[in-house]
């Protein structure tokens, strides 16, 4: 990390395009996990099964329609939603124009083509299913990533753009296991989340059971070695915090954001596995929150840049 | 009525916010400046918070000081202090209404012949003058304009605020010095006449005693120049005496306002302004 | 098919034929490339540029949309001894201007020396009270001038406007280059052109030069008004490509007359701001106070030396359009030069006999207001219908002080694809200069703008018009220099000269 930190608002947007790809990326493979579902299982609650997929994106569902039609249109195309796919995007580009000249040029075109593509993919979609569309935009995300990973320098503001991948990660992954748990009957099996989460393969080879709940969560909160598993993913927090603070701001309150990360690894790492899925809905409380709470303990301590001002004059001239 | 007057000026200016300020910039236009009519002894400008000051001297050779808060504050208050010794101008300039048409001599005075958005009076209005130009001497124009500006806007105190406009209190018929005085500018300027806005204090009382504190205000008269800038005080119907300080001058009042500022925060409840004139000696 | 050159018959100079069919010197081997191409390839090329270009993100914001500026396919040409000429009237009028508002925001000699009224300055919104006493460290006000240049029917370059508050459109001589030379690098093989990349690098220079002295080793940053700004591409590209950091309002504190930006290891101090946000904004202590993309406390920071302002506060007041009347007047002046480039010949409403001529006659001239920007209340009187001749004649009555009046200019024109075909079209020309105190270098080349309408002569991005990369060649290519003056094309008068509309869209940033 530089002695000298880099602008706030930069930063600021750099964990939000983190997060963003990230949100598009988990969005579209819940989202086609559902479809799924919906089209494989004929005597499927099509009503339930959007509500279930609604409450695990946050999105409240009070005056929508429960239709499939109506459902991808909020969660996927809308654009004017920060929480669809579209939306996600959308974000993630906005931000990028604001750190247009500390990003690559060649993730600047990557993400600008994107958005420039998703309306004639939209188009194609309404047609085909939403199928060709959600490959493309993790097909996309996963160049994104790269690209991130691969043109830009690994300092600090790569730091904040891994740090809200990781907590996005983590909380779609939060939801996804919540709706699981509360919506049983709505949503899909764990085998399909497992593939949705292109983690299929790497559960088999390092559990060799098949349809094991207690295995399938176990897997997804705890294993050290798959990347989009919880504890790996605050690791990775972990050390992107340590590294922003390592000659940032030297203050000696230590880094709350930190002492967050520390609470939750330590709650999963002591937890019985025999058991993990009775304390599901209790981890997934506390790893919500601590999501909420790092973002916030992020931005309090570096993303301090004021809003646009709007001044007041002195004596009403 | 005395020669020289030797002043003491206190003026006080506070903002209260209905709660905090985060951060605030201002420039205060508060100093009395050293001129023929009057030496300053001694000049002091406070801030509370107490922040670094720093002074320059602006286009129209106005002091100003500026200064920044960047730490949250409830109030804010300037005051400005200063020991000075007074005297009254003499009517000077010797200048015809053929010297005030020349080419050159318009082009050296323009922005003081060009109407302000507060100065613009409307037309109607520079009709009832507009007969005097080319008639008679210069200086006696001059006070049949002054008075003929009071005979259309009575003085009253509170009529209007610092943002109204000459064509606000012509319609009002009411107004402070600070009206009378655009409304004098726009008339004079429309004459041909180099008018300048200025600012400073007014030792209220005609005959002052020594050692007796009493409420001044912050005041604004006219220079205008008919070969030396000479002062004017429509809002009193006198010239210039030992008991008008000056502070800045400028086109309008938008250029010569004692304290400019911008903050980030409430409301402000407005504040007090207390200017206190002790006579020295 | 083969690529066909449509001839012209407007009547104005053309770049690339002196006569039907007959090349210019500079331009023999461009045509022979182009004509041994088809259309198609042609048209394939095209359509491959303007894909890199919405690719890239290389836009303008007009009406709320991201547009690209479209790049045309045919490069304009300019010989190395006819740019050794411009650049150096470039460069005069540069230092002639910069010497001006040294003065106007100095002692004002040119006043007292009776060359100008001091009414066109005092009277012009553009001279900034606050900036008196606001001394650039190292005497530069003008780091960066772009001046529009015309060329007449004779042949010979005109300055049409000089802008120096916040030119722009340098980014799109960059991304033009760029986008030839990889869409088109065959037609580099037989020139050799002068690069442009540079201009960052002098653009720095020319920064850290005009840094405070007590700054040790200075910060310089970009100022935007953010996104939404029609040239936000062009501040992204500049701060990128000088490494610096791209900062909006937010982002920056004053305190104490110094100048912060916030970065996430706390407050760093900045020396020099590039600024792309105009005076009325830039202070809202000073200015507007209702500008939320401006620094509050700034002026006063630049006044106590702890921060230089580029470019300068007040520039405004030399780009007024009377003022440009005076330019010539002001190179004799000030430098005791003789000027290199003329202006087109302008009359100053200001004056009786000239105003009374233009009131007689208003449908002889082209009339501007004298503070305008984007071609905006400009009269062209040629085309002009009775109701705007008489609303004209009544504005230019009234206020004489904020009109000026011009001889109608035909714009030259050159070759341009549109429609799968070649076509000639108006053109002009922007180069951009720079000036770090001891030297103002000039750009080679510059934003050549082109109306793709036919017969159309405003060039102005938002109004359809597009751009071409400009060559500027490394040394002349034949025997018989191209100077201006020497010229001997036979006079085209089979159409009446045209007029020198307006063409801005990038011309100075509006907030």
């Amino acid at each position: 990390m530089s002695e000298r930190g880099m602008l706030s608002r930069l930063a600021e947007s750099l964990f939000w395009i983190g997060r963003y790809i990230e949100r598009a990326d988990d969005t579209s493979r819940i989202v086609d996990s559902y479809v799924h579902r919906m089209v494989e299982d004929p005597f499927n609650d099509e009503a339930a099964t959007c509500q279930s997929l609604f409450a695990i994106l946050g999105i409240d569902a009070t005056d929508l329609a429960l239709t499939r039609t109506s459902t991808l249109d909020t969660i996927v195309y809308d654009v004017q939603k920060p929480n669809s796919i579209a939306g996600s995007l959308n974000g993630a580009y906005e931000n990028a124009r604001r750190s247009r000249d500390f990003i690559s040029s060649e993730m600047w075109v990557a993400l600008n083509t994107t958005r420039n593509e998703l309306r004639p993919r939209e188009r194609v979609a309404r047609t085909l299913g939403p199928a060709t569309y959600l490959a493309y935009v993790r097909e996309r995300c996963a160049l994104l990533a790269g690209l991130t990973d691969a043109t830009l320098s690994h300092d600090d503001g790569w730091q904040f753009l891994v740090l809200g991948r990781n907590i996005e990660r983590i909380d779609m992954t939060a939801r996804l296991l919540r709706g699981r748990v509360a919506y049983m009957e709505a949503s899909p099996d764990w085998m399909a989340f497992l593939r949705a989460s292109g983690a299929m393969e790497a559960f088999m080879r390092s559990t060799h059971q098949l349809d094991n709940a207690n295995g399938v969560a176990t897997f997804l909160m705890l294993d050290r070695m798959f990347p989009r598993s919880v504890l790996f993913a605050l690791n990775v927090i972990d050390e992107a915090l340590m590294e922003i603070q390592s000659a940032g701001q030297r203050d000696n309150h230590g880094d709350s954001a930190r002492q967050i990360v520390a609470h939750a690894r330590s709650q999963l790492e002591f937890i019985d596995t025999e058991t993990l899925l009775d304390q599901l809905p209790e981890l997934l409380q506390i790893l919500e929150s601590a999501c909420y709470r790092i973002t916030d303990a992020v931005t309090h301590k570096y993303f301090r840049h004021e809003e646009a001002i709007l001044w007041v004059s002195e004596g009403g001239l | 009525m005395t020669d020289e007057l030797r002043l003491h000026i206190r003026h006080h200016t506070g903002f209260i916010y209905e709660g905090f300020a985060k951060s605030s910039y201002n420039e205060a236009r508060m100093t009395p400046l050293s001129l023929p009519t009057q030496d300053v002894e001694q000049t002091k400008l406070t801030v509370r918070p107490a922040v670094p000051l720093f002074t320059y001297t602006d286009y129209f050779g106005t002091h100003v000081t500026a200064f920044d808060i960047g730490e949250v504050h409830g109030q804010l208050e300037v005051e400005s202090s200063t020991t000075i010794r007074s005297r009254a101008a003499a009517i000077e300039g010797d200048l015809t209404w053929s010297d005030l048409a020349t080419v050159g001599f318009i082009d050296r005075m323009n922005e003081y012949l060009l109407p302000t958005r507060r100065s613009t009076v409307p037309a109607d209005v520079l009709a009832d003058v507009a007969p005097w130009r080319n008639n008679g001497e210069l200086h006696d124009v001059v006070d049949h304009v002054s008075a003929f500006v009071r005979s259309r806007v009575k003085y009253v105190p509170g009529a209007t605020t610092v943002t109204s406009t000459a064509i606000e209190a012509l319609e009002r018929g009411q107004g402070v010095c600070q009206d009378i005085t655009h409304i004098t500018l726009g008339l004079l300027r429309s004459l041909g006449i180099p008018a300048r806005y200025v600012s400073g204090y007014l030792y209220p009382k005609r005959d002052p005693q020594i050692g007796e504190t009493i409420q001044g205000q912050s005041h604004a008269w006219v220079e205008y120049f008919a070969g030396a800038w000479t002062g004017i005080d429509p809002t009193n119907g006198v010239r210039h005496t030992a008991r008008h300080i000056l502070v800045g001058r400028g086109r309008d009042y938008g250029d010569v306002s004692p304290l400019k500022g911008i903050y980030h925060g409430p409301k402000s409840k407005g504040g007090g302004v207390v200017v206190e004139i002790t006579r020295l000696a | 098919m083969v690529v066909h050159f449509e001839s012209d018959v407007s009547g104005a100079w053309n770049e690339m034929f002196s006569a039907p069919g007959v090349a210019r010197p500079m331009y023999q081997g461009l045509l022979g490339d182009l004509t041994s191409l088809d259309m198609v390839e042609l048209g394939l090329r095209a359509e491959q540029l303007s894909r890199t270009f919405i690719d890239r993100g290389v836009t303008f914001a007009h009406s709320g949309e991201e547009r690209p500026f479209p790049l045309d396919l045919v490069p304009r040409i300019i010989g190395a001894l006819e740019w050794d000429h411009l650049s150096r009237g470039i460069a005069q009028r540069v230092r002639a201007l910069e010497a001006f508002l040294a003065d106007v925001y100095g002692a004002g000699r040119i006043f007292t020396d009776g060359l100008m009224p001091r009414s066109v300055v005092t009277s012009s919104p553009h001279f900034c009270r606050p900036a008196i006493g606001v001394v650039p460290p190292n005497g530069v006000r003008i780091a960066v001038a772009g001046i529009d240049l015309i060329r007449d029917e004779h042949g010979n370059f005109c300055v049409l406007e000089d802008n120096i508050r916040i030119p722009s459109g340098v980014s799109y001589v960059i991304e033009n280059r760029r986008a030839m030379t990889q869409t088109f690098s065959s037609l580099f093989s037989n020139h050799r052109v002068l690069p442009v990349d540079s201009y960052p690098a002098k653009l720095l220079a020319a920064l850290v030069a005009a840094a405070p002295a007590k700054a040790a080793s200075p910060t310089v940053v970009v100022l935007s008004p953010g996104v939404h700004n029609a040239a936000y591409f062009e501040h992204v590209l500049l701060a990128r490509m000088m490494g610096v950091e791209l900062v909006e309002g937010r982002d920056l504190v004053c305190r104490a007359n110094h100048v912060y930006m916030r970065t996430t290891s706390g407050e760093r101090a900045v020396h020099v701001i590039y600024r792309r946000v105009d005076d009325d904004w830039l202070d809202p202590l000073q200015f507007r106070p209702n500008s939320v993309i401006g620094v509050a406390g700034l002026v006063n920071a630049a006044r106590a030396g702890n921060v230089t302002i580029s470019n300068g506060l007040g520039n405004g007041v030399a780009d007024d359009k009377l003022v440009y009347t005076y330019v010539p007047d002001f190179i004799r002046y000030y430098l005791g030069e003789t000027p290199m480039l003329d202006n087109i010949t302008t009359y100053r409403l200001e004056e009786a006999e000239a105003c009374a001529e233009v009131l007689a006659h208003p449908e002889d001239y082209v009339i501007k207001p004298v503070d305008g920007s984007g071609g905006k209340g400009i009269v062209i009187g040629p085309h002009a219908s009775a109701e705007e001749l008489a609303a004209i004649r009544v504005a230019v009555a009234a206020s004489p002080r904020n009109w000026i009046a011009q001889r109608p200019v035909a714009l030259s024109t050159h070759p341009t694809f549109v429609n799968d075909k070649v076509s000639p079209r108006h053109i002009d020309l922007r180069p951009f200069a720079v000036s770090d105190g001891n030297d103002v270098w000039v750009l080679p080349g510059g934003l050549t703008r082109v109306a793709l309408g036919e017969g159309e002569l405003i060039v102005n991005s938002s109004r359809g018009g597009g751009s071409k990369d400009t060559w500027v060649l490394s040394e002349e290519l034949v025997t018989a220099p191209l100077l201006t003056g020497e010229v001997t094309q036979a006079p085209m008068d089979s159409a009446p000269p045209q007029q020198n509309d307006e063409f801005i869209g990038l011309d100075e940033e509006q907030q």
